[in-house]
């Protein structure tokens, strides 16, 4: 009813061809667009996934070696705890039989932590976006059926997440560990089967919030089918939503698998930065001072989980503009 | 002596868009005891203007220009703390909805006597005398000091607001619509205190209304503003009875009076200028049915034109023929407007842009029926077919056509605090009978009013008519099927038959959705395929709905339009299937009144063309007398009256329907409301009444009402009343000799 900002407007700029068109997936590609426009922290977000994803894809070509085998000297002795190049003597290589090429050093056991970091990446961003996809789409669902319809529905899916909200999160995992073999996935399948009980509750608040608006109630009477009520004119509203929390998934599930690792019980044939902090800390490499063992994945870690965070948070100012004053 | 005296004040918004110029030039005097109207629609300034007075401008607003002087003192140059000094003591402001501005988790009492005992220096003993004192004055019992305000009803806070506003005395009292969003019934009580205020207390008022039968009950003086200035300033009668500028004779003839029905409401059409950019000539030129030439150029001064009256117009020498000409609402129409958008881009927030999911999925999820029979399209395809005329005929002659609606012992139960939650916290399932056995019939091309105060049920009936919800017992038949056995393709093709209009037009469009899209899915939804056929039907909707040129619209989103242009698209989304049947729920009480005739003028207009059938739910009687031809008065989900609207509102039998007309403002000072005899505050319905559900408030009742239900009269006229008395109660309708009494009415 404030007409004050009223203006009049020239000749209409758009031609009618262009409201008729316009696909769903376009207008999302237009939403995530406009996020990173508008918020430069999530565009950093955004850059560093990109070069870790790169960097994952390219592993095996930037690696210059196995992660996993112990490299040996031409005596056929492993290479224990050699420094990074940059820190080594000059000679000392030679004399113990290798031509110290290792940007990182090795492990106590002869492994190249350059190579470990580079590999280390697959699992994170595995873990981490197959993690934030599964939350994601779990809680949608959830929020959404829930939300719409209500009653008993909505009865039996709160209550399985009271039920979610109950279980503590590492210890479920140990457990699932414990009952299948030590893997990555266990990580995966325990945010699917937990994680999504935070996006399935604030989906489902803020479907009841516009299944009550008027718009919804005049499909209603014009004849939409529920689907195309839930699907049309609510989904589209609320898929944001879960962007935003998908986000924050990532950040999650990246830094839930580096604690599990670090506690022991992820897969030893896979290499993560968690089981390297761990390999790290079992070996005493804290004491020895082996800084470039422990703070590069450290560091990784800390760059991916803020990457999810910053674009997380650029997803928040869309949705919840009023934050951008506080 | 004036207390308030304001000179040429000009305040202006800073805004991402713009300086504008909200307040220009205003100069107003109020003189001590006197009660001063301020009318206009939104964003005339109004509100602007009392921010000013108390200096309460948002952070953007500053006052550039003019004077404010209060007793002799120049407001604009005291210090805050002097300033802070001056208001509540001297000047007491009553802010927009500002009943919801009491503390939730303190009881009302400590609020007022925490006010005077920090503001007052009032001691505590003192300070709890005077509260009680308050309570009194305003009409509300004193123990009601120790309640929280919950337990109040709306009107009891509103009281309680003035009590807070009046505590330290001022010398004056600012109200800013005081009484919007208030039931008919509560307005009206609320009204009746600051009158006697007025007159008790000697109190200067400055009341802020978008409503002028407001101002006309309450005010001895009005200031009429438009567009940031005052264009016209006179004592009430006068005022009233002969406005000295166009747009005040707009907005008189704008509004449904229940003492003088009229055939045609005026519209003004258009919409205020921009105030970023005034226009240099007179700011109403535009939208003004007697503009000349020179009005474009020369900018009208406030000056004298009679007896202690001011008017800015360039034709005032000759404002009696206008007055005259004024009464034509076709006059009003000649009006040619161009549509206005607000010209922002998009807003960031959860933006239009990715109104996705539709177009992908409209081919995913088919509609499950054919679509729509040629034959039926054919009975709609002249636009200008009249409807089935005998509908006077109909209701005169009494001739028998069978009915497109009927509601036979309808009723709607809802259980609340039931379910696991409920059994675990150990509350009772309570039953709320919103709707309790309604019946009536609806003919082809009628239209039916339902009023009543919030609560009566008469928005859950219009959910029931358009199946939002299924009745917990009787039976609504549509063209003689049930609906509660409608599935599939029935219930599909009762869908594109009838269609709701809603209250609020800012919710009712996926703000998501172009308004191209949101009309063109109902088309969607019902099988038409042909994308061309379609966007054809659309056009044709909007161009219908005034909408012009329909083109301009298809690629708008909602909050690019006003509320005027809104409601005209919902309207447009209603009749894009081309209905037999329209609910409208409140379809112009969010609107602003310039532009409320000619929403309810077009839809009047269409349900004739089209052979509507409508239902119009409001509180508002005077607005349902000019769109109804019947009217049913519901009480508690029941029917108490209901009949011809010239029968329910002239000669009322029901003392229920008899307090609603009492309650109606009318835009005459010389009419003036006669003293309520019924309490405020609907029961809640949890419980059902042996006798009539009336009995409580009712101010004849008798033991017999309480223990026997009365019986349904209807008279010659089809009038049904259910009370005991018919026919025998003491008060005669409020229709004062002024106003003759026509048979005809307004159809």
């Amino acid at each position: 009813m404030q007409q004050e900002a009223m203006v009049r407007e020239g000749p209409p700029g758009k031609t009618t061809a262009q409201f008729r068109q316009g696909s769903a997936l376009r207008q999302l590609w237009e939403t995530n667009l406009e996020v990173f426009q508008r918020d430069k922290m999530a565009l950093f977000g955004l850059c560093i996934f990109a070069v870790f994803a790169l960097v994952a894809l390219l592993a095996p070509l930037i690696a210059p070696n196995d992660p996993l085998t112990p490299l040996k000297n031409a005596d056929g002795d492993w290479i224990k705890d050699a420094l990074p190049y940059w820190l080594a003597e000059p000679g000392e290589d030679e004399a113990e039989g290798y031509t110290n090429e290792f940007f990182l050093g090795t492990t106590n056991i002869g492994r190249d932590i350059f190579s470990q970091l580079i590999h280390g990446s697959r699992s994170a961003l595995l873990v981490g976006f197959s993690a934030a996809a599964a939350v994601a789409v779990i809680g949608t669902i959830v929020g959404l059926l829930a939300g719409y319809y209500g009653g008993w529905v909505d009865t039996v899916l709160m209550r399985a997440a009271d039920v979610a909200f109950g279980i503590p999160f590492i210890p479920f995992i140990i457990v699932i560990a414990a009952f299948f073999d030590p893997s990555i996935w266990n990580v995966v399948l325990a945010m699917a089967v937990l994680l999504w009980r935070d996006t399935g509750r604030v989906i489902r608040s803020q479907v009841l919030v516009i299944k009550e608006q008027a718009f919804v109630s005049a499909a209603r009477v014009s004849g939409a089918s529920d689907l195309r009520i839930i699907f049309v004119y609510i989904a589209p509203s609320i898929l944001p939503l879960s962007f935003l929390y998908g986000s924050f998934a990532i950040a999650w599930a990246i830094l839930t698998e580096a604690s599990v690792s670090f506690l022991g019980f992820s897969d030893p044939n896979t290499i993560s930065w968690g089981f390297m902090l761990q390999d790290a800390f079992l070996s005493l490499a804290l004491t020895r001072g082996a800084f470039y063992w422990i703070i590069p994945p450290g560091l990784c870690i800390m760059l991916t989980v803020m990457a999810g965070f910053f674009i997380g948070r650029g997803y928040e100012e869309v949705l919840f503009p009023r934050l951008r004053r506080m | 002596m004036s207390i308030l005296s304001i000179r040429d004040l000009k305040v202006d918004y800073a805004t991402q868009e713009g300086t504008v110029q909200a307040v220009d030039g205003v100069s107003l005097d109020v003189d001590e005891g006197q009660q001063v109207g301020l009318i206009g629609e939104s964003g005339c300034g109004k509100t602007t203007l009392l921010k000013a007075i108390v200096q309460v401008l948002p952070r953007n607003g500053r006052i550039t220009a003019g004077k404010i002087m209060f007793k002799g003192i120049d407001m604009l140059q005291l210090s805050k703390a002097e300033m802070r000094q001056l208001r509540w003591r001297e000047i007491a402001t009553i802010p927009q909805a500002s009943m919801d501005s009491l503390n939730p988790v303190q009881r009302v009492g400590s609020q007022l006597m925490k006010l005077l005992r920090v503001r007052g220096g009032y001691d505590k003993r003192a300070a709890r005398r005077r509260a009680a004192d308050l309570f009194d004055l305003v009409g509300l019992d004193t123990e009601r000091l120790m309640h929280y305000p919950h337990e109040f009803s709306g009107g009891m806070k509103q009281r309680a607001v003035i009590a807070m506003a009046l505590a330290l005395e001022p010398s004056l009292l600012i109200a800013d619509e005081p009484v919007t969003a208030l039931d008919v019934i509560v307005q009206h009580q609320i009204l009746e205190v600051l009158r006697e205020l007025e007159q008790e207390l000697n109190l200067t008022v400055m009341l802020i209304t978008h409503d002028i039968s407001v101002v006309a009950q309450v005010c001895d003086s009005v200031a009429v503003m438009y567009a940031g200035r005052i264009v016209e300033q006179a004592a009430a009668q006068p005022f009233f009875h002969a406005p000295a500028h166009p747009y005040s004779l707009g907005l008189q003839q704008a509004f449904p009076n229940l003492a003088r029905p009229r055939d045609e409401l005026v519209s003004i059409e258009g919409y205020p200028p921009d105030l970023r950019e005034p226009p240099s000539g007179c700011r109403f030129a535009e939208r003004c049915p007697f503009v000349q030439d020179s009005c474009h150029d020369i900018d009208p001064r406030l000056e004298l034109v009679g007896d202690n009256r001011l008017a800015a117009c360039l034709r005032s020498g000759e404002m009696e023929t206008l007055r005259l000409q004024a009464e034509d609402p076709a006059l009003w129409q000649q009006v040619e407007v161009a549509q206005y958008f607000v010209d922002q881009p998009l807003p960031p927030a959860p933006s239009p842009k990715h109104q996705g999911g539709g177009d992908a999925l409209a081919g995913l999820i088919e509609p499950t029926a054919s679509p729509l029979e040629s034959a039926e399209e054919a009975a709609y395809g002249g636009i200008s077919k009249s409807p089935p005329n005998a509908l006077g005929g109909d209701l005169e002659g009494g001739r028998v056509v069978a009915p497109l609606l009927e509601m036979r012992d309808v009723s709607k139960r809802f259980k609340i605090g039931g379910g696991l939650a409920g059994l675990l916290r150990g509350d009772q399932e309570q039953t709320v009978y919103a709707v309790n056995n309604i019946s009536f019939t609806l003919r082809r091309g009628e239209s039916l009013g339902l009023a009543g105060e919030s609560g009566c049920g008469k928005s859950t009936t219009g959910k029931l008519l358009v199946k939002l919800l299924d009745a917990s017992d009787g039976e609504i038949l549509f063209d003689g099927a049930d609906l509660a056995g409608m599935e599939q393709d029935d219930l599909l093709n009762f869908r594109r038959r009838s269609q709701l209009m809603f209250q609020n037009p800012f919710e009712a469009l996926n703000p998501r959705f172009t308004l191209y899209r949101s009309l063109t899915e109902p088309l969607i939804i019902h099988g038409w395929k042909d994308e061309e056929a379609r966007l054809q039907r659309v056009i044709e909707t909007l161009d219908r709905v005034n909408l012009r040129p329909a083109e301009v619209f298809l690629d708008k989103y909602p909050h690019q339009l006003s509320g005027g242009q809104l409601q005209r698209v919902v309207l447009a989304r209603a009749l894009v299937l081309h209905p037999d049947f329209l609910v409208a729920d409140e379809p112009v009480s969010m609107l602003d009144v310039s532009v409320r005739a000619g929403i309810l003028n077009t839809t009047r207009r269409l349900a004739r063309e089209l052979g509507l059938a409508t239902v119009y739910i409001s509180h508002d009687l005077s607005l349902l007398q000019y769109t109804c031809d019947r009217i049913a008065i519901m009480y508690l989900g029941e029917i108490v009256e209901i009949g011809p609207s010239s029968e329910v509102i002239n000669n009322p039998q029901h003392p229920y329907t008899k307090a609603l007309i009492a309650a109606v403002p009318v835009p005459d000072p010389t009419i003036e409301n006669p003293p309520l005899r019924i309490q405020e505050g609907i029961p809640r319905p949890t419980e059902q009444f042996i006798g009539c559900p009336f009995a409580q408030r009712c101010p004849d009742v008798m033991e017999a009402c309480i223990d026997i239900r009365p019986p349904a009269i209807t008279d010659e006229y089809s009038h049904m009343a259910q009370c005991h008395l018919y026919g025998q109660h003491r008060d005669s309708p409020k229709l004062k000799p002024g106003a003759e009494v026509t048979s005809g009415n307004t159809r």
